[in-house]
């Protein structure tokens, strides 16, 4: 994409001054939703979610590993983003690692708790199998393919969904482990257990455009926007995590205003993906 | 490790001289000049062309035939193991540059002087065969940009174990460490325009492998051909003709 042109970009702000976006949206609708999940079988889990022409596919892979000395009843995960050059020819050779690590400590930010682990919106004490010895560790890599704005929501709904579609392997400990000892484990190849995702939150990024903001931007109005506020949101309507991007400054009654947006919106998002993963996980049941 | 049962079928159920199944898919990338994605059995590819366009470095710029670029990257979870670093390694820079010289001798870079084609292939599955499924990938991203090619490139591989030739290994007959004979093919001008090979293997049999991996080559080129065609008859009908 080239640089816009002056005609383009009033068209643009215009367009979102009257609730009317170049692709006939409202400033506060989200593009189609596409979900398709167990897209990669040699993962543990795996979803590919699309939003308009922004395409991302997320995996998650668990491994054996020990829980951290500060943390012995927790589990680990982590977060890590490619961005691939297929969705822009900026993206070769290392000219995506900077949007990559943005997007990745967004991502843990929104979805992790803070250092003590505290306020994850997965629960990693779920992950343990022995306490302070032995726990999963989940690795959530997430893969840009094609990108026209709002990576941030996409990439938190292909999460989501991906660990819907998690299953992780039942172990059995073997009893009398003592001391120091590793603990014989048998790692069951039938045996999965589904991860418990109703507690996951969504992204909703929210980019002021002039005066209003609007919901799922492609990148043209993303050229556009003076600043964006991600918000993660759970079902419950509590925030998770938040994030301003962009140099201009806010009110901090629009960011209050700005929060209270995307937790009405949210509620939307959440209904919606849930009925696409659950089609979708239905729709791979099926096949 | 038996390779080939003695009823003559391999670990996946195949002949050894079956190709596994291929699928094509043009247009993934909505942004992209040209888009495909293509699988060889389990091994997935995408695969997306940018040009011809300005070039981004004005030194490299030739001023009678257009630069080819191209980077090969696997994700992280493309292999069994997941991956640390996907992208500047060794192996794939090695196959990257393979990628562009094979592309290159095929498009027509003297029409379009000073000017900048990249090729971007991104390894979403892999289960051997991951060269030949991005040549592939590639050959169908140019032709869905519209850059002038003289011929198709399609790519094959076939080895030799247990004593007989087999077409197109999988990840752990590729491992097994016999040869593994990988060669891009030109169908139409009759051509072989890459050949490699790891492993040693006698002159004697080395031909009939080969000429293995030129069938297979011919095969994915009547599969690419009928969805290029396809392809071409959604074009005309969303367009009225």
């Amino acid at each position: 994409m080239g640089g816009l042109s002056l005609g383009e970009k009033n068209f643009i702000q215009g367009g979102i001054a009257q609730d009317l976006r170049s692709d006939g949206r409202k400033r506060l609708t989200y593009r189609p939703v596409s979900v398709e999940t167990g897209v990669i079988p040699q993962a543990n889990g795996s979803a590919r979610v699309r939003m308009g022409a922004t395409d991302v596919i997320s995996s998650v892979k668990a491994e054996l590993g020990k829980p951290s000395s500060l943390q012995p009843d927790k589990g680990k995960v982590s977060i890590y983003v490619d961005c691939s050059p297929t969705a822009a020819p900026m993206f070769e050779g290392r000219g995506g690692d900077e949007l990559s690590t943005d997007l990745s400590v967004a991502l843990q930010c929104c979805l992790l708790g803070g250092k003590s682990g505290a306020g994850a919106g997965i629960d990693l004490s779920s992950l343990i199998v022995v306490e302070g010895k032995m726990c999963w560790g989940l690795y959530i890599d997430c893969l840009v393919i094609s990108s026209d704005g709002n990576l941030l929501d996409a990439l938190g709904a292909a999460i989501k969904a991906a660990l819907s579609n998690t299953g992780i392997p039942r172990v059995l400990v073997a009893a009398g482990a003592s001391g120091d000892e590793q603990p014989e484990v048998d790692i069951s190849d039938e045996e999965f257990l589904q991860f418990d995702t109703s507690d996951i939150p969504v992204i909703v990024t929210l980019t002021k455009v002039g005066r209003h903001y609007i919901v799922d931007a492609t990148s043209e109005e993303e050229s556009q926007m003076s600043s964006a506020v991600s918000i993660s949101v759970n079902r419950k309507g509590h925030i998770c995590g938040l994030t301003k991007r962009g140099g201009a400054g806010l009110d901090p009654s629009i960011i209050l205003d700005m929060i209270s947006v995307a937790k009405h919106v949210s509620e939307q998002l959440i209904n919606k993906l849930d009925s696409e993963i659950a089609a979708a996980e239905a729709g791979e049941d099926d096949s | 490790m038996e390779y080939v049962s003695p009823e003559g079928l391999r670990l996946d159920g195949r002949r050894p001289m079956e190709m596994r199944q291929i699928r094509a898919e043009i247009g993934a990338v909505a942004k992209a000049d040209g888009s495909a994605v293509f699988e060889m059995g389990n091994t997935k590819v995408i695969s997306a062309v940018y040009g011809p366009r300005e070039v981004q470095n004005w030194s490299q710029q030739i001023s009678d035939k257009a630069l080819v670029r191209c980077e090969y990257s696997m994700a992280n979870f493309s292999t069994g193991d997941r991956m640390r670093k996907p992208k500047g390694d060794r192996r794939s820079t090695e196959i990257s540059l393979v990628i562009r010289q094979t592309m290159e001798a095929c498009i027509m870079t003297h029409l379009m002087p000073r000017s900048q084609i990249d090729i971007f292939v991104q390894v979403l599955q892999a289960d051997g065969g991951t060269r030949s499924a991005c040549i592939n990938a590639a050959t169908l991203a140019l032709a869905d940009a519209g850059i002038p090619l003289q011929d198709l490139v399609t790519s094959c591989s076939a080895g030799y174990l247990n004593s007989t030739p087999l077409l197109d290994l999988n990840y752990v007959e590729d491992s097994a460490g016999g040869p593994d004979v990988t060669v891009g093919f030109l169908p139409k001008l009759d051509k072989v325009t890459l050949l490699q090979m790891d492993s040693k293997l006698s002159l004697d049999l080395f031909e009939n492998v080969m000429q293995l991996a030129i069938e297979g080559c011919k095969a994915v080129a009547n599969y690419i051909r009928e969805i290029l065609l396809e392809n071409t008859k959604q074009l005309e009908y969303r367009r009225g003709l």
